[in-house]
């Protein structure tokens, strides 16, 4: 892969990344005081409901160009951010803390 | 309180028996409705052998989640007819699986002690769901698909009372939004009799479901709510702006963009979704919806981010 390629997919995905973060930010409710984080627990927290999924599914579907299986889904799939973005946006899981705010 | 002080207070909320047999009244007109009006959908409609997407309407144009879009205006006629077709797909699908999970909460609370007053009344709701599903199915197994959904539910909410409004309320949210498509489109001369049929039938059944479903959530609320404290009320609250939000999302569904031959379906959904044509027509389909949930004091204001 080309550098120019290759940096280029490293910038889609943090883009990505920063696009969940956003929409996770934006829907989540009762945050605690140190805000949203990589590793918030999203729905045992119940920060997320299940009824946030079909929106989220979307978002991912969009960032990744690529339709979700949702029969093979499992709550463990969307457990926090960093999950999310291992298990959906491979190239774009964050290495750090990644607090948000 | 002092008992004997001469102070008014308010009344006491009523019980949920109370609530539900005020409401007895409504529940035998409609049953008895659903009896004078019993269909047999196998008999009912006469499908053709073939409907051409390009020849015919098969969905409203201006209700395409496309319409008042440039997208919509760089389509010519035969692309317009066959997102309409895709349109019309996408919208019996989604009443599939809204419908799916309707009969499985109906079932659920069908003969519940507390609920046996409503039991004629359910029997008459599922079987009527059910009816419409063979509609929609026998539409989208004939001359199309049945398009996913991207619904997931993990997990169930441990609170009986919550759950039975949230999922009547939900129900009220879903099927107020289709029946407003189904009323507009039952009497478009411009769509296949079909389709004008399919849409008609659901109506028909739909308006006593809508009288229902107004009249079940209100008894819920004035039974529960006076004993939920604030944080309940506003995770109620959002739960249920955030249905808004859900329920509208799937009409704008990117399998259907990408049917009807546009490129990168996923940001098309996007900017249907952002374009202020259509944020317009969400409100103005919700409008009723909108109007019973905030003069019940159930939401104080219509979703911000759906309108």
């Amino acid at each position: 892969m080309s550098s120019d390629l290759s940096s280029a997919l490293c910038s889609a995905a943090s883009a990505g990344l920063i696009e969940l973060r956003t929409w996770i930010a934006a829907k989540a409710r009762d945050l605690p005081p140190e805000g949203l984080t990589d590793d918030l627990p999203l729905l045992a927290g119940r920060h997320l409901t299940s009824l946030h999924l079909p929106e989220l599914i979307l978002l991912l579907e969009r960032l990744r160009r690529e339709a979700i299986d949702v029969d093979g889904l499992q709550a463990g799939d969307f457990q926090d951010i960093r999950t999310i973005a291992a298990r959906f946006l491979p190239v774009a899981a964050p290495s750090g803390n990644g607090a948000t705010q | 309180m002092n008992p004997g002080s001469a102070t008014t207070s308010a009344p006491a909320p009523p019980s949920l028996r109370e609530a539900i047999a005020a409401m007895s009244d409504t529940v035998e007109r409609l049953s008895e409705l659903s009896r004078a009006k019993y269909a047999n959908p196998y008999t009912a409609v006469d499908w053709p052998e073939a409907v051409d997407p390009e020849a015919s309407w098969l969905f409203a144009p201006e209700l395409s989640t496309l319409y008042g879009t440039p997208y919509w205006d760089g389509l010519d006629d035969a692309g317009r007819h066959r997102l309409a077709f895709a349109e019309a797909s996408n919208f019996f699908s989604l009443n599939i699986h809204g419908e799916k999970s309707l009969m499985e909460g109906l079932a659920a609370r069908l003969y519940r002690p507390d609920l046996i007053e409503i039991a004629d009344y359910l029997h008459h709701f599922l079987d009527e769901e059910n009816k419409h599903s063979v509609y929609f199915g026998g539409f989208c197994q004939r001359y199309a698909k049945i398009y996913r959904s991207r619904h997931v539910a993990f997990g169930a909410r441990p609170d009986r009372r919550v759950d039975d409004l949230l999922f009547f309320a939900k129900v009220l949210i879903f099927e107020e939004h289709a029946d407003r498509y189904n009323v507009l489109q039952s009497k478009d001369d411009r769509l296949h009799p079909l389709a004008r049929f399919i849409n008609g039938a659901h109506h028909a059944d739909e308006s006593r479901h809508l009288v229902f479903n107004r009249a079940i959530v209100q008894a819920f609320w004035d039974a529960y709510s006076p004993g939920w404290d604030d944080a309940k009320l506003t995770e109620i609250r959002a739960y249920l702006g955030q249905f808004f939000a859900t329920t509208w999302h799937e009409y704008y569904n990117p399998d259907v963009y990408a049917d009807a031959g546009l490129a990168n379906s996923w940001q098309v959904a996007e900017d249907a979704w952002n374009a202020r044509e259509q944020r317009a027509h969400r409100r103005r389909i919700s409008t009723k919806c909108l109007r019973f949930f905030t003069a019940s004091g159930i939401l104080p204001e219509g979703p911000a981010d759906v309108f």
